[in-house]
């Protein structure tokens, strides 16, 4: 019962960001989104809706997509957290990231974040999605620009180099 | 307005006993939050009446689904994700897992809960019309202990439920006796993911002779909470599958329902459209062949291995290859059973494949060249070899004769009997397969008559799954 004794005061809160240990201050209440872009300066995950419709908030934790703007942050004490910023190894882009720049998924840059972690959780899932599967997978992440096609493109695209590498 | 976190207290206490026993210390003070789906969107809008909230996301009480002889239990904690991927849930309760799929996208199914749907009691929740047609029973737990209602009952009106302030949703059960049933969810909203319907339905039903026996149908969006629709399943049933039962059933539904007008829709729309749901559902409920080969693949996903080796073994006589299948499940349909078998199959060895063939009996001939054993699964086996040769058995005389002895040869060159998908061939068709087959060399020959196995066990398994 020691978590009970949190009151409105704020907690310390600690959780693994992109492989890095980090420690926040925040209210328990306080989103999951808003603790990543201003404590943690991780601006990649992008308030859309704010109600998990659009899922331009879309982050890893635990390795489940979830949208940031909808966990409280106690929710997430302990837990391992891989946001957009974290997708890249060592300056080379992820094969998702290669290839949405190639098919023209990304254009205003607003969903693209939520867009590359909810299609390497597909991909983890289901390395060699179909078509349809790739539109399951993307239902919750929103795009005003491209009109889809491209984003489709570039994940089925994704796959296919990772399997036939 | 957004809400100013510093106004909130949430506590996680980590395990069930002690959220119980904090809900029962201040009944009503504490709002339990599970996935946030529903809750975290009214306080980001500033609509968050309660400042006190309690955890019970990933509560390890809560989320697991415990399987018993006559029913499965689901934690109530169990997320639309974890539905999805249950085995039991996808086979014999096919509606739940339908909605589960068409709940919110990927991250929302990911941190929405069976129970928190349930707490929210939105009259357009997916999953709840399933939950009514499977007869599903809730168990409520609080610091007095726990208690057991049925699930229809807890919903008294919009947004009001059974739930005491002190309690907490532990567990859905339904009771495992459904999956004879052909099943139908359709959702009919903006669009599937995300859109919250304008109207859905969970329908079960099961035909006998051209007669309704029982049909099961709940709408959601239709009424202030989700409804069974019990005036239309007693006008259908006893009735005969005609034309005019689907517009006696769109009449009752249409004086049944009482749908409201929202910023979804109207209630004018949402009447024809239930209408038209449930005799769609009708309409496929009477060409339905696959309700009951999905019973048989249900109750087969079930077994225990050695019993459904045993029970598949008719289909394909390699011990190795009924351990293969059977180890292979659970098998959701027919694609999925025929992909296994050719799966299987092509891994196995050349004495696996021996054995298959050794269970067929002789072109010609009636009995298995190996065994004359009386299972059950071995007079199967003989009788649909009788089916597949039947034109064999009309043939000439002269022609048996010519078969019977380019068996002899056959064996005499390749060791093993002659296997070809007899189904539909002509005796003389056969025997010219046959001479021409004595020309291979022996690997060719041996991966030519897997090939004519893997054919005859593909048919098999069909019409092993409408036994």
């Amino acid at each position: 019962m020691t978590d009970s004794c949190r009151g409105r005061a704020k907690s310390e809160i600690s959780l693994v960001v992109n492989g890095a240990l980090k420690t926040v201050n925040a209210y328990p209440m306080e989103r999951l989104l808003d603790v990543l872009r201003h404590q943690l300066q991780l601006t990649g995950a992008k308030e859309g809706c704010g109600e998990g419709e659009c899922g331009s908030c879309a982050v890893l934790m635990d390795g489940m997509l979830v949208n940031s703007c909808l966990v409280p942050v106690l929710q997430a004490q302990g837990s391992n957290l891989v946001t957009i910023e974290g997708v890249a190894a060592e300056g080379v882009p992820h094969a998702l990231q290669q290839t949405f720049l190639e098919c023209g998924g990304a254009q205003c840059g607003i969903c693209t974040p939520g867009m590359i972690l909810a299609s390497a959780h597909l991909l983890n899932q289901k390395p060699e999605p179909t078509i349809d599967e790739i539109r399951e997978g993307l239902s919750g992440n929103l795009c005003r620009c491209t009109g889809y096609a491209q984003i489709i493109e570039a994940v089925a695209e994704a796959a296919r180099r990772r399997t036939t590498a | 307005m957004r809400s100013n976190p510093s106004d909130y207290q949430m506590v996680a206490p980590g395990n069930l006993r002690a959220v119980v026993s904090l809900l029962a210390n201040e009944p009503g003070a504490w709002l339990p939050i599970a996935g946030g789906t529903d809750v975290m969107v009214q306080y980001a809008a500033g609509k968050l009446p309660a400042r006190r909230l309690v955890s019970i996301w990933n509560l390890p009480e809560l989320r697991r689904i415990e399987i018993a002889e006559h029913e499965i239990r689901i934690g109530a904690g169990c997320t639309y994700s974890d539905l999805r991927k249950h085995e039991v849930v996808g086979c014999e309760f096919p509606l739940l897992a339908s909605a589960a799929r068409w709940t919110g996208g990927i991250a929302n199914q990911n941190r929405g809960t069976i129970g928190g749907n349930i707490v929210n009691a939105s009259p357009a929740a997916d999953s709840l019309p399933a939950l009514l047609v499977y007869d599903a029973d809730l168990i409520l737990v609080s610091a007095r202990g726990e208690r057991r209602l049925p699930y229809a009952h807890f919903h008294t009106g919009y947004k009001k439920t059974m739930l005491g302030p002190d309690e907490l949703i532990e567990a859905v059960c339904l009771p495992r006796k459904f999956s004879g049933y052909f099943s139908h969810a359709r959702k009919v909203g903006a669009r599937n993911a995300q859109a919250i319907s304008k109207v859905c339905i969970a329908a079960l039903g099961h035909i006998e002779n051209g007669v309704v026996e029982d049909v099961r149908i709940a709408l959601g969006s239709v009424a202030p909470v989700p409804v069974r629709i019990t005036e239309t399943e007693e006008a259908l049933k006893g009735k005969s599958m005609d034309p005019g039962l689907l517009l006696l059933a769109k009449k009752t539904v249409a004086s049944e329902i009482r749908p409201i007008d929202d910023i979804r829709s109207t209630a004018r729309y949402r009447a024809t459209v239930a209408g038209n749901l449930v005799a769609e559902f009708l309409s496929l409920l009477t060409s339905a062949p696959a309700a009951d080969s999905a019973a048989v693949l249900a109750r087969w996903n079930l077994l225990s291995p050695d019993e459904a080796m045993r029970m598949i073994l008719s289909c394909c006589g390699s011990k190795a290859w009924a351990q293969g299948m059977a180890a292979r499940r659970p098998l959701a349909d027919e694609a999925a059973l025929l992909g296994a078998s050719n799966e299987t199959w092509s891994g196995l060895t050349r004495s696996d494949w021996l054995e298959a063939f050794r269970s067929h009996p002789r072109i010609g001939e009636s009995q298995p060249t190996q065994s004359s054993s009386t299972e059950p699964e071995r007079v199967q086996s003989v009788e649909w070899s009788a089916q597949e040769q039947r034109n064999v058995e009309d043939a000439e005389d002269a022609v048996k004769l010519a078969l019977a002895d380019a068996n002899r040869e056959y064996e005499q060159r390749f060791d093993h009997i002659f296997i070809v998908c007899a189904s539909g061939k002509s005796a003389s068709e056969i025997l010219r397969i046959l001479q021409r087959r004595l020309n291979n060399d022996a690997e060719t020959e041996l991966h030519e008559a897997a090939e004519q196995q893997r054919q005859i066990t593909e048919i098999r398994l069909r019409k092993w799954l409408q036994e």
